[in-house]
């Protein structure tokens, strides 16, 4: 790679010029007229010379070159020298009493030329001077306009070239192309800066290259932020392909250095040149997480969600005095008791926009967490949340927590305990009813300041969550240095486990950790009984999610208030139960099966949305015979088999209980007779494989009764008439289905 | 070597100093190079060899020093010397050499005295 010349120096500093003359005579007049001023380095070869030049050029300001040299000819030196890109930018004055060769000198790219005989003393100087001068001039100019590091346009240039480009291609349309490095801030940490760079000048070579060719001006911005402004064109894959030349030229898979590569295609004139390539960017950004897009174009969806974006901005301050913004209330419950009893409420800000009616918050929140307005939305959100605790307490006599949401950006607010103090005081709340809920991520950036306020915080009694725990990429020593109360499983976490069995695992592993730590823990997005079930078992202290209640305004949650009326909390514990609790688990599961058992049957059963569940109750057909006739073992490694094959059958939405030796019933959520036909496949699918006995098994058969909640003419619950249609289905025949 | 002597030699006295920075001894200091210049040799054997090419370089290389010192009898016919064989003239360069002899042995002359 080639490095680029630097040639900024302090004016006080000794210009060094390199004298390339063989004759005695010439070197000592020249000596006389510069030495004063200049330091002189002397040459008397062009061999010589063109070495000085390879090792000095860094230091030289200027060549004085004689045309009329022992070895090589004084064009030949001039020309290599303005060959090589390191050192084609030292001016070079030539010394001749050819006038022809003047001519040549110039255009082969001298600077200037100095007759022989020598003029006086001070014509030399004054020509050397100027020509120092006016190449400094220049390299000050070339490099106030550039990047140091790769040499192509800095922001403030960029635009202004920018703005020229347009002038002369007025009528062509453009392109605004913008180019960044996966992962770029990684690849510093891993390899070092100076790999770093290197990446970035290759880059920037590369680029050069394509706006030479094509037209147009590159400049970098800040990092691996490369801009491009050129004629619009509409091979893309083409130029990303030349930029990506030779990055990953050893062919160390692992390192691998992506680009992404954002275009605004065909830009309107009418914007000017920042929000081109804003646009540009938000391209860009779309292919970031993509693996298998690496060009994002922008397009009129992102023009939308940028038109959506301003007027959401545009709005805020009128929708905060207008209270557009509503705070509701998710409740959170404390599920270690028998009954779960409402611990407290997470605080969730909606937004109702008189235009725009209901404002997607994954929406607004994002973008306010971008430019700061987040504060604002943050504090209405305490101030009401506090205000709401203070009346459940006036009107019902229980002082409920809420927690709320504390952003990064309020972390760095100097006066945010200040306002949080104030804000509880106003109410005649302590700091106990105020939970802060602080994202994980927000802890692993300047971790020490952030550490600082919110130690301050516990010290005043605020007790502090960490939010989206897991989500995050903190270490596990972070845990021993932070001031927090309690740890919040990030939703996506607790979602993923439940879908990939496996996973359920790695849940558990971190509430024991959280125990450990002497955290309690609480569980977001929990949407059915057997996730909640499954928390408990594993130590999960609180439970918050759809399976309780969707988040409500003020006045809908209070019937939760009123139901916790009369249900003392125990008395604060300072510590949460720290053993998972085995016996429970095992009281509700079959330990042959592992399904649950009869008593896990009732509780799920109880729970159920009994507008949309079916239930089959299936019967291993003879199996009194065959137990008499092959033995306890057989039996249990047969119905270990249906257990098996039904767990794969049915879907994991479904619950599966194993009810006496030889029966098992299914509840199916979610579903009503609509989905008659998935159900028989379903059932069907079970048969077959039965029917096939393994090697050590015989085929058997079941006898299935099914009902769907919406059925005609019930007559008991949904358990009961799928009973009665087994029954019924039994006097006829075996190996097969009734529904009622 | 004296101011005067060289002004009667027929050197540009004035115009060679001038260049010097007005600093006589580093002028007498050049002037006494000359007659030990390599050059001569060199221009004399390549003559009568009829190289013009190396004859060229010699009196080119003569024509710059004797200038600079503003040497008038000596730059004189080195100067016309030199564009001769710069276009490889062929012609009778016994006149011109010998002219150029002269004044640089009229010059070893005044140097040493």
């Amino acid at each position: 790679m080639q490095e680029h010349q630097v040639t900024f120096r302090p004016s006080l500093d000794r210009r060094r010029i390199l004298v390339i003359e063989d004759e005695p005579i010439n070197q000592e007049l020249l000596k006389m007229f510069l030495e004063e001023s200049y330091d002189l380095v002397l040459a008397e070869t062009g061999m010589e010379a063109l070495r000085i030049i390879h090792s000095q050029y860094e230091r030289l300001s200027l060549i004085l070159l004689d045309l009329n040299l022992p070895d090589f000819s004084g064009f030949d030196i001039l020309r290599q020298v303005k060959a090589d890109a390191r050192f084609a930018r030292l001016p070079v004055i030539v010394m001749t009493s050819d006038s022809d060769a003047e001519v040549e000198c110039l255009t082969l790219g001298a600077i200037d030329f100095i007759p022989k005989p020598y003029p006086q003393q001070k014509v030399v100087l004054a020509r050397v001077l100027r020509t120092i001068e006016l190449t400094e001039d220049r390299d000050t100019l070339h490099w106030t306009e550039r990047d140091q590091l790769t040499g192509l346009y800095n922001k403030e240039f960029f635009n202004r070239y920018a703005a020229q480009f347009d002038i002369h291609h007025r009528d062509y349309p453009t392109d605004a192309i913008v180019l960044n490095v996966n992962h770029f801030h990684m690849i510093n940490d891993r390899y070092g800066k100076t790999y770093g760079d290197k990446v970035l000048r290759l880059i920037a070579e590369n680029i050069l290259e394509i706006v030479e060719k094509a037209g147009g001006i590159a400049g970098r911005n800040e990092a691996d932020n490369f801009w491009i402004y050129s004629p619009h064109r509409s091979d893309y894959g083409a130029i990303l392909e030349t930029v990506q030349r030779d990055l990953n030229g050893d062919g160390q898979s692992e390192n691998r250095i992506r680009l992404r590569m954002g275009v605004y295609s065909d830009v309107d004139k009418e914007l000017d040149i920042e929000r081109r390539f804003d646009r540009a960017k938000l391209a860009a950004d779309s292919v970031k997480d993509s693996v298998t897009r690496v060009i994002g174009l922008y397009n009129s969806s992102m023009y939308e969600a940028e038109l959506l974006a301003e007027q959401l901005i545009e709005d805020f301050s009128v929708a905060i005095r207008e209270r557009q913004f509503q705070v509701h209330y998710q409740p959170k419950f404390d599920v270690q008791p028998n009954e779960p009893i409402l611990n407290s409420a997470e605080a969730l800000v909606r937004w109702s926009h008189p235009t725009l009616g209901m404002v997607n918050p994954g929406v607004f929140i994002s973008l306010f967490e971008k430019n700061g307005l987040i504060s604002t939305l943050d504090q209405y959100v305490w101030s009401e949340a506090a205000a709401q605790i203070r009346q459940w307490k006036v009107r019902f006599g229980v002082t409920l927590p809420v927690s709320v949401n504390v952003s990064r950006v309020d972390l760095y607010d100097p006066e945010l305990v200040e306002k949080l103090q104030d804000i509880v005081a106003r109410n005649g709340l302590t700091s106990r009813d105020l939970l802060l809920e602080i994202t994980e991520s927000a802890y692993t950036e300047d971790a020490e300041q952030i550490i600082e306020t919110v130690s301050r915080l516990r010290e005043l009694g605020f007790r502090i969550e960490m939010d989206d725990f897991g989500s995050g990429y903190s270490s596990l020593n972070m845990l021993t240095a932070l001031p927090i109360d309690a740890l919040k499983l990030d939703m996506q976490f607790v979602r993923n486990a439940f879908t990939e069995r496996k996973d359920t695992r790695l849940l558990e592993v971190m509430i024991q950790l959280a125990e450990s730590f002497g955290l309690p823990t609480i569980a977001e997005g929990v949407e059915t009984a057997e996730q909640m079930f499954t928390l408990k078992m594993m130590g999960c202290d609180i439970v918050q999610g759809y399976y309780f209640s969707r988040p409500l305004p003020a006045e809908a949650f209070e019937s939760f208030i009123a139901a916790r009326q009369g249900h003392e909390p125990p008395a604060e514990k300072k510590t949460y139960p720290t053993r998972r609790d085995r016996y429970i688990y095992d009281s509700l599961h079959d330990p042959l099966t592992g399904l649950y058992n009869n008593s896990g049957f009732e509780i799920l059963f109880h729970d159920a949305d009994h507008d949309h569940i079916a239930v089959l109750i299936a019967d291993i057909d003879d199996y009194t015979a065959v137990k008499k006739n092959r033995g306890l073992v057989y039996v249990n490694d047969l119905v270990c088999r249906v257990a098996e094959v039904l767990r794969s059958s049915f879907r994991s939405v479904d619950h599966i209980c194993r009810m006496k030796e030889d029966e098992f019933v299914v509840i199916m959520s979610r579903v009503t007779s609509a989905q008659k036909e998935m159900v028989y496949s379903k059932i069907e699918t079970v048969n077959c494989a039965l029917r096939e006995g393994t090697d050590k098994l015989s085929p058997i058969t079941l006898s299935i009764g099914l009902a769907f909640s919406d059925r005609e003419q019930p007559d008991g619950d949904v358990f009961q008439d799928a009973d009665s249609a087994l029954r019924r289905m039994r006097g006829i025949r075996q190996a097969g289905f009734a529904e009622y | 070597m004296t101011i005067d002597e060289l002004k009667a030699y027929g050197a540009d006295v004035a115009e060679g100093l001038q260049r010097c920075m007005n600093n006589e001894s580093f002028y007498f200091r050049l002037v006494k190079m000359i007659p030990g210049d390599p050059n001569f040799r060199k221009l004399y054997d390549a003559v009568a060899g009829e190289d013009f090419g190396a004859a060229f370089e010699a009196a080119h290389a003569l024509k710059g020093s004797t200038g600079n010192l503003s040497l008038t009898p000596i730059f004189a016919p080195v100067s016309e010397i030199t564009e001769l064989l710069r276009a490889r003239t062929q012609t009778d360069y016994t006149a011109l050499i010998t002219e150029i002899r002269k004044a640089s042995d009229e010059l070893a002359r005044i140097c040493e005295g």
